[in-house]
């Protein structure tokens, strides 16, 4: 395994198979992407799930995870949660969307990791915009 | 008043909270389960994921029997849910009778296997289910109330 020590990692858990679809678009439009991962919840059980985020988490340093997920409140959003129970410190950004994991990709390496979250958090609000 | 009474091995989410909103209407939820009850983070966690407007109530099976025959509920529209057949098995041993279960959301882990679309079963819970079925339980497949109703009673044999 390479080693993954420093590296900031992105993990997208929603709903169906979204977060694969994810992935791929946004590799469509960059070429591969490293430390970016796909969670569906698709048909699985809880458990299961929360078990492959652990998965991907524990290559990971604590402070270099950012985990997205598609709805507040959601499974998805439930389990990111139990995965970093009493895990201080990974962020868990909610409604993610393209410009949200563009932005991630191309910015992880330049900003810190509150620096980078909290302009996550303000794109995703940014870019939703009512037609004029 | 029982709107609806769901296996979902989510328990509380997205599909419940929003998918049957409209077909129920519901003024309260009740997730009935042993152990969420003792654990307050995991508690929180179910709560927070609902609306404002409706009430949430985490009991523990015999709680839930005794509440809703005690008549507690009757003048609000309430969604029961449960996560598995055995906790459903164990409301109406512990007295709440009802005629019909919504399998709603049993997905995939290790020793369940597919049943119907996306309804995965364990032999263990296969044989609960018939428990049921012989109390003349009616055990309807759906995720949400617009799909196909699928009466499983002879699926589960």
């Amino acid at each position: 395994m390479s080693d993954t020590s420093g590296r900031t990692a992105g993990i997208i858990v929603t709903h169906g198979r979204l977060a694969e679809e994810l992935v791929r678009t946004i590799e469509g439009i960059l070429g591969k992407v490293e430390d970016f991962y796909s969670v569906c919840s698709e048909d699985y059980c809880d458990s299961v799930i929360v078990d492959k985020i652990k998965e991907i988490m524990k290559k990971y340093k604590k402070e270099n995870i950012v985990l997205f997920v598609d709805y507040s409140g959601g499974s998805c959003f439930m389990n990111c949660a139990r995965a970093t129970e009493g895990i201080e410190g990974v962020k868990v950004i909610s409604g993610v969307n393209l410009p949200v994991l563009l932005d991630f990709v191309t910015k992880k390496g330049v900003l810190n990791y509150k620096e980078m979250t909290d302009h996550l958090v303000k794109r995703g609000r940014d870019s939703i915009n009512g037609a004029s | 008043m029982l709107v609806l009474i769901r296996i979902d091995d989510r328990l509380i989410h997205a599909q419940v909270v929003i998918g049957w909103y409209e077909e129920c209407r519901p003024d309260r939820i009740i997730l009935a389960d042993d152990k969420v009850g003792d654990n307050e983070w995991e508690k929180k966690l179910y709560i927070s994921a609902v609306p404002s407007d409706i009430k949430v109530s985490v009991l523990s099976l015999k709680e839930t029997a005794d509440r809703i025959n005690q008549g507690v509920y009757n003048k609000e529209r309430v969604i029961l849910l449960v996560r598995g057949p055995e906790q459903a098995f164990r409301l109406y041993e512990n007295g709440l009778e009802f005629d019909e279960l919504n399998i709603g959301g049993m997905h995939y882990r290790e020793g369940r296997e597919k049943v119907i679309g996306e309804l995965y079963i364990s032999e263990d819970e296969k044989s609960v289910l018939r428990e049921l079925v012989k109390k003349s339980v009616i055990l309807e497949a759906r995720a949400l109330p617009g799909d196909e109703k699928v009466i499983m009673n002879s699926r589960i044999v």
